[in-house]
């Protein structure tokens, strides 16, 4: 949505708890955009300030190192997806309640959509697209395969990595905590009956 | 390769045609049809292989961002892109809705940038400066309805239907022993396709490719040409997978043809992709529907009359019909509708239209009505149906049902089991036409046994790739991954969209017969090297050989070699015989209410459904599933809220709009059935049916549970709590 | 989003010269409600200060028998500690009915007490309420069957959305706060505020400029709590009603409570109607539901969400069986 002209600027933004004069200077998107390449830096001693430009960012995704370069307010799916044509996991919601970016960051599910890249630089990311083993699926995807347990699969890969990871907290789900595991999931076309089956049929997933 | 022709030609068939039909019906014993085979894309989307066209990334590819009304009516004064075309990345933009017009609902399309990254983007979109003039808007269908209200809509905010009416309603009432009068409703609610719309476009010279998520790519390509006034062979629209549409996905749409000239404006391909927010605003919705009924029930259970006014709305403009009454024989009726327009984002079709509203308003009404006569709910619909038919069989699918969900155990209306929750169940019926034409195929055959079938169709997740294998594989008798399918491309022969259940009862007679020339080409190579007729040759189990005698024949393998270089390559299109339309199905749930909270939970649904000759019976199960957890949103989560003063909308998000969850799916069982008479009737398509009748199956179990009747969807809690307390301070049941 | 700068202090000390700055900075926990806030434009910060380094994340005990939970404690591993568990059961209750195993994981305790509202007009941009700088509140005649039952004398009608700041409040749960002026401990009864048109900007006491550090919980005593939540869509929804009920017994009467509940009010709300219902009484089913009656007998709902007064009803007579070890639905 663009401004609309009859609200005045300063009350489009956060209404900052100081007062307006600091608000002002933020008050122009051109602004706060610096030049590519340029890191703000604190003049003084304390940890170093990053963007909003462009900066470096390294990522271990699928045990490979990614490189990349990128305004922190790139968030970890939106960076692979863009920047590292990662494009297994999906972007639906985009605010951290669907799940279709479900990525797996030191061995727990995350919303990917609701993560800054910047913010998890060393860590391990897996992803669906690092699952399979060459042509060989991961025992979760050949389940899923097997059992029908997709249509469009648009939210697939996010439900993939939910269950493996579910999979890999409790190798032997009882139904409940399949269900409590996976409700961070949502399918619009009604996969949710064999994705259960999937899940339950599934034995001893070692730790990928 | 065929021009795009919308739905094919209609010209009645040639001899030829005829006799490939006759030649070619459906196998008595098939080897795959009917049986489970699993998705052919299976692989490629749980690997994330499959791309989408949201994951279309082009080289030098740019993004594109759409400026939208936040107002629900709106004069548009004035369009600035001055400081957006000085923002970082900026490499095209352009007016949508020029000054002087005006914008509809909130969501409506008003100018759009393109800029290097998608960040960027956002940011110069935020920069462009509109000003509007706000108008008179309605948020709601009694705003609209008001006999003072402005007229925000020219030629009027309403418009009335013509009277549909059947004998007389009057005469109908006398013979009435029991009336009820009341008013159903159901809400408006937006397809929530995961893959949001939109396309991504690169221009080569004047020539387009738009990779776009659509469920036509033919009438999509059609789109184009029109909207943009460019020849037809300049078009090549490509969707090899789609993330869901639900009948919202049938054309370009204004982000197709803004995403088009801003690719051409910046000669870079442009990725316009729409937020979850522009999804729920402006890509269609179903319409509301209201009715106030009043109806007749004689003394021993038949239905008398019917007279029923009733409306909705479709959004800006649009219509909000549906069927009224809804399956039940009422030999008296009457029926007017009217359509309601409010500044809104216009309805489109979605999975059934029309129907699930329709069997609503008409269900909960049945049940009352049942009580009035004291008949058992299944007693009572059995005893008003209209004539039984092959594709009208709900009476046997009462019984059937009734016995296998337990229906005997039902209590009457009213848990009498203390304590908070209280147990109900509840039945509906519905139909549904499916069937289809108009598709045209092309098969290749080469000397290495390789089969390619090409059909410009595409997969929405129902399984249609997979469906064109298994027809194609049943034909020449070899197993599923000896046919390489080719869709989703408007390169590939023309069929049409996939909406109304109509892609397998389109595809499949086209498959069949194109597959059945193509193996009657090989036949004809390898008859002599059989000494036989090529007519007595037949395909099955990898072999080409006598009919009635496999040993008489040869390997597919080498009946191919005798192809030689140049590959069998044959065009072929659907004909009559191999489909038909009409389904018929019943459904039962089981809920719990929670009296002291009003929290619903379905516990077992079961439906008894038919959709003529399965196809894959895997992938139809698959449909079952997914049309009654679509219909259990319906029923219970689902609602397009807007704020009543400003007409905007409170929850265009997947927070506050809900969708299921795991633990809000119920037991699913499906009787799916497969006779002689449904598999005599050819392919008809399930895609929609089992969507249809759920949430009114819930609303009466809700009242079975509860002894209190919610008349409207959905069943939230407020109305649950609400009903039971007017009913313990004496309001009516 | 709008861009931002972004830094990742180490340390209590940098974290908070961190939050200082020319424009304004705002600390990330798991992120999972500033993302989305910022992709929504209602806050725009130019610097963002990653905390879970900074602050502590475990919960260790402390001398006067109570527990100190770092404010960077993920939800999954609040949810999952024993001791936590076995001393505040509530706390336990509540957090692993929080959000999805996705937000558990990521999101921080500190984040979960110091989340903004989920009020549809202050989510949505086009709606500039009293929160975002402007002059009305859009629930009163708009869309508020979600909105509060309580503390309703306004400008702001929102409720407050943290499941933990309920069994906080009940178990008499401190948090300290450190800001360039030094450190303070601000009861959980008293941090969170009722909206005044001077203070409506924000839902807590926290200083522009402060961190969030830690919950101090006293030794639990010899209480019996229990906790209930309704929420409609059961795999992921905010509660519509919820309650933690923390009662000291003697022998079988219940000599005193503390009753608070959540999803109902602007902030955690604290019924001293139902504690009264309470004393003294057996604890039995009955007199769980006089607590019920008496929490909500000061209701005074909006114009679309009476309902709420059964459903807040329900939760504390529920929370008060579950206390008892009674089997609830």
């Amino acid at each position: 949505m663009g401004p609309k002209d009859d609200f005045p600027e300063k009350e489009r933004f956060s209404v900052s708890r100081r007062d307006f004069l600091k608000t002002a200077g933020v008050g122009s998107l051109a602004t706060a955009v610096t030049a590519v390449g340029v890191a703000e830096a604190e003049a003084q001693t304390g940890p170093r300030v990053v963007g909003p430009g462009e900066v470096p960012v390294s990522l271990m995704v699928n045990g490979k190192r990614l490189d990349l370069k990128i305004e922190p307010r790139v968030t970890l799916l939106d960076a692979l997806r863009n920047r590292a044509d990662l494009t297994g996991n999906k972007r639906v919601c985009d605010r951290g309640t669907c799940g279709a970016c479900t990525m797996i960051v030191d061995g727990r599910t995350l919303y990917s959509c609701s993560t800054l890249a910047v913010d998890v630089e060393g860590k391990q990311i897996r992803t669906v697209d690092g699952l399979a083993n060459g042509a060989t699926l991961h025992p979760v995807q050949q389940a899923f395969f097997d059992h029908d347990s997709l249509m469009c699969g648009f939210c697939t890969p996010g439900f993939v990595m939910a269950t493996v990871a579910l999979l890999e907290k409790y190798p032997n789900p009882t139904r409940d905590q399949a269900r409590h595991e996976l409700d961070g999931n949502i399918c619009r076309c009604g996969t949710f009956v064999r994705i259960m089956e999937a899940a339950l049929s599934v034995k001893g997933v070692a730790r990928g | 390769m065929a021009e795009s022709q919308g739905r094919g030609n209609q010209t009645p068939e040639s001899p030829e045609v005829k006799a490939l039909a006759k030649k070619y019906a459906w196998p008595e014993k098939p080897a795959l049809l009917s049986t489970r085979v699993k998705r052919l894309d299976g692989p490629d989307k749980v690997s994330g292989r499959a791309k989408y066209t949201y994951d279309i990334n082009r080289p030098g590819m740019i993004y594109g961002k759409i400026v939208r009304s936040p107002y629900p009516h709106a004069r548009v004064v004035s369009v600035d892109m001055s400081a957006a075309e000085k923002a970082p990345g900026f490499k095209a933009g352009l007016t949508y809705k020029e000054p002087g017009t005006q914008v509809m609902y909130q969501g409506d399309p008003v100018a759009a940038v393109a800029c290097d990254t998608e960040e960027h983007a956002l940011d110069a979109s935020r920069l462009v400066r509109v000003r509007y003039e706000q108008l008179p808007h309605f948020a709601n269908e009694d705003q609209a309805m008001k006999p003072d209200a402005p007229v925000v809509f020219t030629g009027g905010n309403t418009k009335m239907g013509a009277t549909e009416e059947t004998g007389s309603v009057d005469d109908g009432f006398k013979q009435a022993a029991h009336v009820v009068e009341a008013t159903y409703s159901t809400q408006v609610i937006t397809h929530v396709c995961l893959e949001t719309h939109g396309t991504v476009c690169e221009w080569e010279g004047d020539k387009l490719t738009a990779w776009v998520s659509t469920q036509a790519v033919h009438g999509t390509k059609d789109g184009f040409v029109r909207g943009l006034n460019i020849p037809a062979s300049n078009v090549r629209v490509i969707t090899q997978y789609m993330g869901g549409g639900f009948g919202s996905k049938f054309s370009p749409d204004a982000q197709g043809l803004i995403c088009a000239k801003l690719a051409q404006q910046a000669k870079a391909p442009v990725k316009l992709m729409l937020d979850r927010k522009e999804e729920h605003l402006d890509t269609g919705n179903r319409p509301s529907a209201f009715a106030h009924i009043r109806a007749g029930v004689s003394v021993d259970g038949r239905l008398t009359a019917f007279d029923g006014q009733s409306w909705g709305t479709g959004g800006a403009g649009a219509t909000s019909g549906f069927p009224l009454p809804y399956i039940y024989d009422f030999p008296n009726r009457r029926r007017t509708h009217k359509d309601v327009y409010i500044n809104a984002g216009q309805q489109r079709a979605m999975r059934a239209p029309g129907h699930p509203q329709g069997c609503f308003l008409t269900e909960i009404l049945m049940d009352e009505l049942a009580d009035r006569v004291k008949m058992d709910p299944v007693e009572f619909r059995i005893k008003n149906l209209p004539p039984a038919a092959p594709n009208a069989a709900w009476g046997e699918y009462f019984a059937i049902g009734a016995k296998e969900f337990g229906w005997d155990k039902r209590h009457p209306t009213g848990d009498p089991t203390p304590g908070p929750i209280k147990t109900g169940f509840g039945t509906s019926a519905h139909r549904w036409g499916g069937g289809g034409r108009g598709t045209k195929a092309h098969c290749d055959i080469a000397s290495d046994g390789s089969v390619v079938m090409k059909c410009g169709t595409q997969d929405l997740g129902t399984g249609t790739r997979t469906v064109v294998a298994v027809v194609t594989a049943e034909t020449l008798g070899l197993p599923v991954s000896a046919v390489h399918p080719e869709i989703g491309d408007t390169n590939y022969p023309v069929s049409g969209g996939s909406g109304g259940s109509t892609t397998a009862a389109s595809i499949s007679p086209a498959l069949r017969l194109t597959a059945g020339k193509a193996l009657d080409a090989l036949a004809a190579k390898v008859a002599p090297h059989l000494g036989v007729e090529a007519s007595t040759l037949t395909a099955s189990n990898g072999r080409v050989h006598v009919a009635g005698n496999p040993s008489k024949g040869m390997a597919w393998k080498d009946a191919c070699k005798l192809i030689g270089t140049e590959p069998i390559s044959v065009d072929g299109e659907w004909a009559e015989g191999l489909s038909s339309t009409g389904t018929s199905g019943v459904q039962f749930t089981e809920v719990t209410v929670d009296i002291e909270t009003g929290i619903v939970k379905v516990k077992r649904v079961l439906t008894v459904q038919d959709c003529g000759l399965i196809v894959d019976r895997l992938t139809a199960e698959s449909q079952v599933h997914g049309g009654i957890i679509g219909a259990i949103n319906f029923a219970l989560f689902e609602d397009r809220i807007l704020d009543r003063n400003t007409g905007q909308m409170v929850n265009p998000n997947m927070e506050w709009y809900l969708v299921a969850g795991m633990s809000d799916i119920p037991q699913i069982d499906m009787h799916l059935v497969d006779s002689p008479v449904q598999r005599a009737r050819g392919v008809i398509g399930i895609g929609e049916p089992p969507t249809v009748s759920t949430a009114a199956a819930i609303a009466n179990a809700v009242r079975n549970a509860t002894g209190v009747t919610i008349r409207s969807l959905p069943l939230q809690p407020y109305k649950i709590l609400q009903a039971i307390e007017q009913e313990k301070a004496g309001g009516t049941l | 989003m709008k861009a931002f700068a972004y830094v990742n202090p180490a340390n209590e000390k940098d974290a908070v010269a961190a939050l200082k700055t020319d424009g304004i900075a705002m600390p990330l926990g798991g992120g999972q409600d500033l993302l989305a806030r910022m992709k929504d434009y209602i806050d725009s910060p130019d610097r963002v200060v990653n905390v879970k380094n900074a602050l502590e994340a475990t919960a260790i005990a402390t001398p006067d028998g109570g527990m100190k939970i770092g404010a960077a404690m993920k939800i999954v591993d609040l949810a999952e500690h024993a001791q936590i568990a076995k001393m505040y059961p509530a706390v336990s209750a509540a957090a692993i009915e929080i959000g999805t195993p996705q937000i558990r994981h990521v999101g921080t305790v500190g984040g979960n007490v110091n989340q903004r509202p989920r009020c549809w007009y202050f989510r949505n941009e086009e709606f500039v309420c009293y929160k975002k700088g402007g002059s009305r509140c859009f629930a009163v005649e708009g869309e508020n069957q979600f909105h509060a039952i309580f503390g309703n004398d306004g400008p702001s009608h929102i409720v407050h959305p943290s499941s933990l700041a309920v069994p906080f409040v009940a178990y008499g749960a401190k948090f300290r706060v450190v800001g360039p002026n030094g450190e303070r401990e601000v009861p959980a009864a008293e941090y969170f505020t009722l909206p005044t048109i001077q203070n409506v900007l924000k839902e807590n006491v926290l200083g522009d400029e402060e961190l969030f550090t830690h919950v101090i919980l006293p030794a639990p005593g010899n209480v019996k709590s229990g906790h209930y939540e309704v929420r409609y869509k059961q795999s992921h929804d905010w509660p519509l009603a919820f309650s933690t009920v923390v009662l000291t017994m003697n022998g079988s009467t219940i000599q005193s409570a503390r009753v608070v509940l959540g999803a109902v009010a602007p902030v955690p709300w604290r019924s001293e109607d139902a504690e009264r219902a309470l004393a003294g009484k057996p604890l039995n089913e009955q007199t769980a539901a006089q607590a019920g009656e008496a929490a909500v007998r000061a209701a005074k709902p909006l114009s679309g969400n009476a309902y709420k007064i059964q459903i807040a009803k329900t939760a504390v007579k529920r929370a008060v069986m579950n206390a008892a070890g009674m089997k609830t639905v």
